[in-house]
């Protein structure tokens, strides 16, 4: 799997045990050959942007959808997502935040930098495993992706 | 011609000397005693005549005449009595006799009817003292008759005499044409006396009239003279106002000939008149000019208007009529002390004078009084001024001082009035208290009360002071130490600066007050305002504290929970062959204990949540929120039977999100403790309690023991075996948090197995009238 391999989903997770739950109910669902984890968000971002030790990645290769946690070392979640949200080559891709809590003011703020799902993992792994099967039936399947003139900057 | 012969001829009569038989002695006695009877009878007459002719003043001459006629007649008769001596004529002798007889007769008849009248004539005395009158009579007319020689003597002199009086003078004839122009005439109107001899004067002058000339002219015929003011025009065109007279001159029979008028110019007194005119009339004051008597000479316009009376009502009247009546009495005795010694002065100095309106409305006015002398006219002249404005300032003056006394004693001010270039104060007896006196001080300035203040104060008292002599305000508060105990007191001072003439400060007046108590408190109220922002930072940072941590136990708590439970689930299914039924079981309890974990997580953020967020209060549907919790309920457990009896409920203010929690609460515990029940009742509705609304909820389920009722509302507090009825026992913490957020009240009541009733109430204001027939909504749900 190189750098510009096409990366459907671009999963942003710190903890292990979080990473590998999901990672296990994506195989579950046979996607997990297509995730990308990260471990935080400056990783993310470097990813996203194509830069440091992904500067070999372009930008013609956007994943498809990106799973963000809210708390993340360095640079938490919500910069992430605002960095994506206010970026034209990044803004198109969709962007769900999975995470553990559904405090109001992470609800708010994550809507206001345009997220395009916000998810709570469910305590009970049986409902998690759903949702995550559920969520990527839908954004890979179901959902259009968007073309690539709506990665211009115009 | 018979009858004359006959009355002339002797016919066949015999002469009268045959009667005496021409005895020549008889013949010539009759002859001559009847020529001397008749002679002496025709003398009489003619000696009357001469009378008569004398005496033409004689009343009755007419009577000496027809005396005359009679004794003529009877002369005739004696001469006819000679001639028939000879002469048989006796039929004119007859006829003569019988014009005596009528003579005669007619003047005895005559002279019986004139007796009366003449016993009336003056006698002689009187005719003496007449005559004396005529004498008298005679020599007047006599030196009358001298005066006038001496006068047509004079007549040249006279005329130039005219002549050189000021007045002009001009003489016309009665039909208005003029034949006299003397030379003040000519210097008056301008034309030569060759001019205006014959012309007629009032077109010449074109004469306005102050009445109608018929008028004049007829005033003129009855008493020969007329005075008035004429308005001519001159010969420039200049007009004047003339004082103008006009007499009659007769001749000797009294039949008038000519008019005499003098005219004087009086164009330039008739302006200062109506200068003066107009001045007392424009005056702002009531001009009043009395006579010695008291009577009203002239008013002017405002008079008029402050008194209400028009100038015709007043003229003439006493002036007492403007006076009120209970002053009318001093009234007339001071008018004629004053009259007696008038000077000009205020009248009633220090007394409050009334004038008294048309109405008998009394207002105060200031009147001054002036005597005025034109000619012999001894005249009052008083200035009356209305001072009702004046009156009711002064009175609002009075209250307004009256009110400031009292706020400043109430206020316990003491008051100052300071003489800036002398550094002298008036002070209340207050003001010197506020120092530490017990008396007023014999001395006072700004100085001494600087000395008062504590030195760490005394340079911000001077900056104030200073300050106040260009802003014009004083305000200042400083500690001072009071004299006698020296104790430490706070005062405040409020002054203002008044300034002379000349825009420099001359005065400062102001209050004082001790402020030390107000001060304390300002002070005690400060401390603790700063341990209340000191509270309230601790507070606000306890409150950041407990976000954070309700923040961090929102993900990082729930986390291994979900990986306990996650990697228990992988566990039991990807590796069910190497686990005994017993380790599945073991697995269950844990995936089990991992849930109910995360269920009281969730819980326990809810009540926090709750606790920290504000509300939102508004008008909310109650129905729609149990409506909505209960749809909820029924999809969870659609399985189960309950009959729901919902009544309408009142729009309520409330914060509807929170209502939301507290009906899902009772509602899923109603749902939870009827989970044995068939069928199960769950009812919600309102009851009247006191005026407010109390809502309840109501189910037939398990009921408790009443004594546990005390910790129903306890967080962790559970009535009921885990494994009789699941719960965190957090969900009635949540709302007796919430219904204590409104202001309200909430309890229950229950039986065991008699199910329970929970009531709430939203604080007693927010209730709304309850609908007044509450009809039952049945929800069956089969």
């Amino acid at each position: 799997m190189t750098e510009n391999d096409v990366i459907e989903i671009l999963l942003v997770e710190d903890n292990p045990s979080d990473a590998e739950l999901t990672l296990h109910a994506f195989s579950k669902s046979k996607l997990a050959n297509q995730v990308r984890l990260v471990r935080d968000g400056e990783e993310a971002l470097n990813f996203l942007f194509c830069r440091g030790p992904f500067a070999e990645r372009s930008f013609d290769h956007p994943p498809t959808l990106i799973l963000l946690d809210l708390k993340l070392p360095k640079v938490n979640g919500l910069q992430v997502l605002e960095a994506v949200k206010s970026d034209p080559r990044t803004k198109a891709i969709p962007v769900i935040i999975l995470t553990s809590s559904k405090e109001e003011q992470d609800l708010v703020a994550s809507y206001k930098f345009g997220v395009n799902s916000y998810i709570q993992k469910p305590v009970d792994f049986s409902a998690f495993q759903d949702v995550v099967k559920q969520l990527g039936m839908y954004w890979l399947l179901v959902n259009c992706k968007p073309p690539k003139t709506a990665f211009s900057a115009a | 011609m018979d009858f004359l012969r006959q009355l002339f001829g002797s016919g066949d009569f015999q002469p009268h000397g045959y009667c005496y038989l021409w005895n020549p002695g008889l013949v010539w006695l009759h002859v001559i005693s009847d020529a001397l009877i008749a002679l002496a009878y025709f003398t009489i007459p003619i000696t009357l005549v001469w009378f008569i002719r004398k005496r033409r003043d004689l009343p009755f001459s007419w009577m000496f005449a027809l005396f005359g006629v009679f004794i003529v007649a009877c002369g005739a008769t004696h001469l006819m009595e000679i001639w028939n001596l000879w002469h048989a004529s006796y039929w004119l002798a007859g006829a003569i006799k019988a014009v005596t007889a009528a003579a005669s007769v007619g003047t005895a008849i005559l002279l019986v009817t004139l007796v009366p009248k003449l016993l009336d004539l003056p006698t002689h005395a009187q005719w003496i003292q007449a005559s004396a009158t005529l004498h008298q009579e005679a020599r007047e007319r006599q030196e009358l008759e001298l005066n006038l020689s001496l006068s047509e003597a004079n007549y040249r002199e006279h005329s130039e005499l005219l002549d050189l009086t000021y007045d002009a003078i001009c003489v016309r004839h009665m039909n208005n044409k003029i034949y006299y122009w003397n030379r003040g005439a000519e210097r008056l109107y301008g034309w030569t006396k060759e001019e205006a001899c014959g012309k007629t004067t009032h077109t010449l002058f074109q004469t306005r009239f102050p009445k109608p000339l018929a008028e004049i002219d007829a005033e003129l015929q009855e008493k020969g003279f007329w005075e008035g003011e004429l308005i001519h025009t001159l010969r420039d065109g200049r007009v004047v106002t003339v004082s103008s007279r006009w007499s009659l001159r007769t001749d000797a029979s009294g039949k008038p000939v000519a008019i005499l008028e003098s005219n004087r110019d009086i164009t330039q007194r008739k302006r200062e008149e109506e200068k003066f005119r107009k001045l007392v009339e424009s005056a702002p004051d009531a001009i009043v000019i009395v006579n010695h008597a008291g009577e009203i000479q002239l008013v002017n316009a405002q008079t008029e208007k402050i008194f209400g009376y028009s100038r015709e009502e007043l003229i003439g009247k006493k002036v007492e009529v403007l006076i009120p009546q209970r002053y009318l009495a001093d009234h007339v005795s001071h008018r004629s002390t004053y009259a007696e010694a008038p000077r000009p002065r205020e009248m009633g100095a220090g007394l409050e004078l009334y004038g008294r309106r048309k109405g008998g409305a009394e207002f105060p006015v200031e009147v001054s009084l002036t005597p005025l002398e034109i000619g012999e006219d001894a005249l009052i002249s008083s200035a009356i001024r209305d001072i009702t404005d004046r009156h009711r300032a002064a009175e609002a003056l009075k209250a307004s001082e009256e009110r400031l006394q009292m706020a400043v004693e109430a206020a316990q001010f003491g008051v100052w009035d300071l003489d800036l270039a002398s550094d002298r104060a008036f002070r209340s007896l207050r003001h010197d208290q506020i120092f530490g006196y017990d008396s007023l001080q014999p001395q006072w300035g700004a100085e001494i009360a600087e000395s008062h203040v504590v030195p760490e104060d005394r340079e911000r008292f001077r900056l104030s002071f200073a300050e106040a002599v260009k802003t014009n305000g004083f305000s200042v508060e400083c500690r001072i130490h009071r004299a006698g105990d020296g104790s430490l007191r706070w005062i405040s001072a409020l002054g203002r600066v008044y300034r002379n003439l000349k825009g420099k400060p001359a005065r400062m007046m102001g209050v004082v007050a001790d402020i030390t108590e107000r001060k304390n408190a300002e002070q005690q109220l400060e401390r603790h305002r700063q341990h209340l922002a000191r509270s309230n930072a601790e507070l606000a940072a306890v409150n950041k504290e407990l976000e954070a941590f309700s923040y961090s136990v929102s993900h990082d708590l729930r986390a291994p929970l979900r990986h306990i439970d996650g990697f228990a689930r992988i566990l039991k299914e990807e590796h069910a062959a190497g686990l005994s039924e017993e380790g599945h079981r073991y697995l269950d309890r844990v995936m089990q204990a991992a849930t109910q974990m995360g269920h009281l997580v969730d819980d326990l953020l809810n009540l926090a949540r709750i606790g920290r967020r504000e509300m939102e209060v508004k008008k909310a549907n109650l129905d729609e929120i149990v409506r909505h919790a209960m749809e909820n309920l029924i999809k969870v457990d659609g399985e189960r039977k309950i009959e729901w009896h919902i009544e309408p409920l009142p729009e309520t203010e409330c914060d509807p999100g929170l209502l939301k929690l507290v009906f899902s609460n009772l509602l899923s515990n109603a749902v939870k403790f009827t989970r044995d029940r068939q069928p199960a009742v769950i009812e919600v509705g309102t009851r009247k309690s006191r005026g407010a609304t109390v809502f309840f909820v109501r189910d037939n389920g398990v009921g408790f023991d009443p004594q546990y009722a005390d910790k129903l509302f306890g967080v962790f507090q559970r009535l009921h075996r885990q494994d009789e009825f699941e719960g965190t026992g957090i969900g009635l913490a949540t709302v007796q948090r919430i219904i204590h957020r409104h202001g309200g009240e909430v309890w229950a009541e229950s039986q065991p197995e008699k199910g329970t009733t929970f009531f709430f109430t939203l604080g007693p204001q927010a209730a709304s009238p309850v609908p007044a027939e509450p009809a039952g909504v049945q929800h069956d749900r089969k």
